[in-house]
């Protein structure tokens, strides 16, 4: 089998507190790509000596600076491989698809734009909550209209982008407010996107660790204070 | 309306612009000094002349000059704790970036 994508692509995943499930994960992703790079976000169980045991590369944060700041890290960090051309953002939860990982890869090839996000509401949902997905499609209206794109699910965890995309990758939001700061960024570097379908599997793991809804109004608040810095 | 309410939403408008605009420039901070000088004259008026207070407060509409150090009171802690707010956040990004760049540098001898 011809092994496209393995040696040029970064797969990042922040980790936090994840012991449970991270090496199933991480093994599972690396049979398709070479680079794994696991950022453990100060973790308080076992995930970074499970990320030890495989083969994936850790980047060990010393304290917990949440999942934005743990993004922006693994991306610093796969920047400095000269091997890669693409990155890819991917949920330690293991509630992505390989098989979408690769379909955005060819995507991001085939029609020649920046970046690839994933959207839940293309594809196909397993398992989610009717309030949840109110939540979600909220958080996606907002998200439109504070960067001006055009969208049909913004928070989404899977996203597959070139080099041009990652030079430019500069998050400050530390919490889950990334996932709207990473559209503007989008718009002010004009950078080309097009969304991808994905599933989710919203398994029983997944959804005990998700983050609540109420998180919404931390986020909405946290962008309207940005910029003072 | 009364001076003291208008004086008041004034401050509102104000914390809200700080807040949500963009003060934290050379001017926002020229206009924090300014305005802690005309604080600190304000204070020793009401120190020396402490019967002047209550003078203050009928302009502005309030009965009493303890009234109005209380309403001035509260204005100067909500402002207080956005700035130390602002203040912390610096702080923190500051910090990120300090251990983001210890946590990539170990990563790098570890995949040398």
């Amino acid at each position: 089998m011809k092994r496209d994508f393995y040696t040029t692509t970064a797969i990042i995943i922040p980790v936090y507190n994840e012991g449970k499930v991270i090496k199933g994960v991480v093994n599972n992703v690396l049979k398709e790509f070479k680079y794994v790079i696991c950022v453990n976000d100060g973790s308080r169980d076992n995930s970074a000596e499970e990320i030890l045991q495989t083969k994936a590369r850790l980047v060990n944060h010393p304290i917990n600076m949440g999942q934005g700041a743990a993004l922006q890290t693994g991306i610093e960090y796969a920047r400095m491989l000269p091997d890669v051309d693409s990155f890819v953002t991917f949920d330690a939860d293991g509630q992505h698809q390989i098989s979408d990982v690769k379909h955005m890869l060819e995507v991001l090839r085939d029609k020649k734009v920046n970046i690839v996000l994933g959207s839940r509401f293309l594809g196909k949902v397993e398992n989610i909550s009717p309030l949840k997905k109110q939540v979600l499609k909220l958080a996606t209206a907002f998200s439109n209209t504070t960067s001006g794109l055009k969208l049909t699910d913004t928070h989404n965890g899977l996203r597959v982008f070139d080099r041009h995309t990652a030079e430019r990758m500069q998050i400050t939001m530390p919490d889950m407010a990334h996932a709207s700061e990473i559209l503007t960024l989008i718009k002010r570097n004009k950078l080309t996107y097009v969304e991808a379908p994905v599933t989710i599997a919203y398994t029983d793991y997944s959804k005990a660790k998700g983050q609540s809804i109420f998180n919404a109004v931390n986020i909405v608040f946290d962008l309207m204070l940005k910029g003072k810095k | 309306m009364l001076g003291i309410q208008i004086l008041l939403i004034f401050a509102a408008a104000v914390l809200g612009g700080y807040i949500f605009g963009n003060l934290h420039t050379q001017k926002g901070r020229a206009w924090k000094r300014i305005i802690l000088i005309l604080f600190i004259v304000a204070m020793v008026g009401a120190i020396l002349f402490p019967n002047q207070t209550t003078r203050v407060a009928h302009l502005v509409g309030v009965g009493r000059g303890a009234d109005l150090l209380l309403y001035g009171l509260a204005v100067a802690f909500v402002f207080f704790v956005f700035n130390v707010y602002v203040k912390f956040q610096q702080q923190r990004n500051q910090m990120y970036a300090l251990a983001r760049k210890v946590a990539i540098a170990e990563a790098e001898v570890r995949y040398k």
